[in-house]
């Protein structure tokens, strides 16, 4: 993919992580003690043990996700191959390249031309030749 | 269910009557469409042109100007989007009904951003005409070497040839 496109992609990844960073954490964060009076809650029984990673490690891994695409980022930026000569300059090398485009286009022309001169006058040559072998025999 | 029939088509084909007797009798094609059309209640424009970023409304964080630094200003703007994320985030744990504002401007830097990678492309397009021409240069450079070459080798053969036949 080219680099802008990748580009792109890297801004909207870092998009997606952060409402999915935001979204988790205000999903799944245990609730808040209004005041100091109020009992704590029953002790929760024993959570199922498929929860490979508990909740106190999801801030830190989402937060580290984060950062590294934003340093994925900024290697994009710097891989840009961003020559800073701007349009104009960019449009004077496609003039220089087309003009010379065409002086080469035209050489070619010519020596093409000339080739296939050369190719026809050995070919009419073979031909008169090949005649004069034909008259040259005599049927039996 | 309540079904409908498709409406019918439209009543120009009778206009055509005529048309292989006499092509003149029924109206041209209408021309093309310039400028701005309305399709289907919205507005489209037939110039493809980026509109800039007042254009849709949107407020321009990066300095305009013809020449802009592009690297330069992604960077920032990959920086203040993650200053603008945390602000989010210490927002959230304590005043959390002021979100608004804080998801408006990060969006509006999401929009900034997408909008400077979307003004690359022109830039892109031209470096990849710009790599075609040159690539064709060389192909057409190549092909005349090709074409003296053998031409020069054939002069070679049929002298050869004409020396043997004169030698004989």
């Amino acid at each position: 993919m080219d680099i802008i496109s990748q580009l792109q992609e890297q801004v909207n990844s870092i998009a997606a992580l952060t409402f999915n960073t935001f979204g988790t954490l205000q999903r799944d964060a245990t609730p808040v003690k209004l005041s100091p009076n109020y009992p704590d809650p029953p002790p929760a029984p024993v959570p199922p043990p498929d929860d490979a990673t508990k909740f106190e490690d999801q801030p830190k891994l989402m937060s580290a996700a984060l950062v590294k695409a934003a340093k994925q980022f900024d290697a994009l930026v710097a891989a840009l191959p961003l020559s800073d000569g701007g349009e104009e300059a960019q449009l004077k090398r496609i003039e220089e390249l087309q003009a010379e485009n065409d002086a080469v286009g035209q050489e070619l022309q010519r020596q093409l031309e000339a080739a296939e001169n050369e190719l026809r006058q050995v070919q009419e040559l073979y031909s008169q030749a090949a005649d004069n072998c034909l008259n040259l025999k005599k049927p039996d | 269910m309540a079904t409908a029939t498709y409406p019918p088509p439209p009543p120009y084909y009778r206009l055509y009557k005529d048309y292989l007797q006499d092509p003149k009798s029924a109206p041209a094609p209408p021309p093309p469409v310039v400028g701005t059309y309305v399709c289907f209640g919205s507005t489209y424009t037939t110039d493809d042109i980026l509109p800039s970023l007042e254009e849709q409304g949107v407020r321009q964080l990066y300095p305009k100007g013809s020449n802009i630094d592009f690297k330069k200003e992604l960077r920032t703007l990959n920086r203040d989007l993650l200053l603008h994320i945390l602000e989010l985030a210490d927002v959230l744990v304590s005043r959390p009904s002021q979100y608004a504002r804080r998801v408006e401007d990060i969006s509006l830097i999401f929009k900034n951003l997408h909008h400077l990678l979307n003004s690359l492309r022109p830039h892109q397009g031209r470096a990849t005409l710009i790599h075609i021409l040159e690539l064709q240069i060389q192909r057409r450079k190549q092909a005349v070497e090709d074409i003296k070459r053998r031409r020069e080798e054939a002069q070679k053969l049929l002298k050869e040839s004409l020396g043997a036949f004169e030698a004989q």
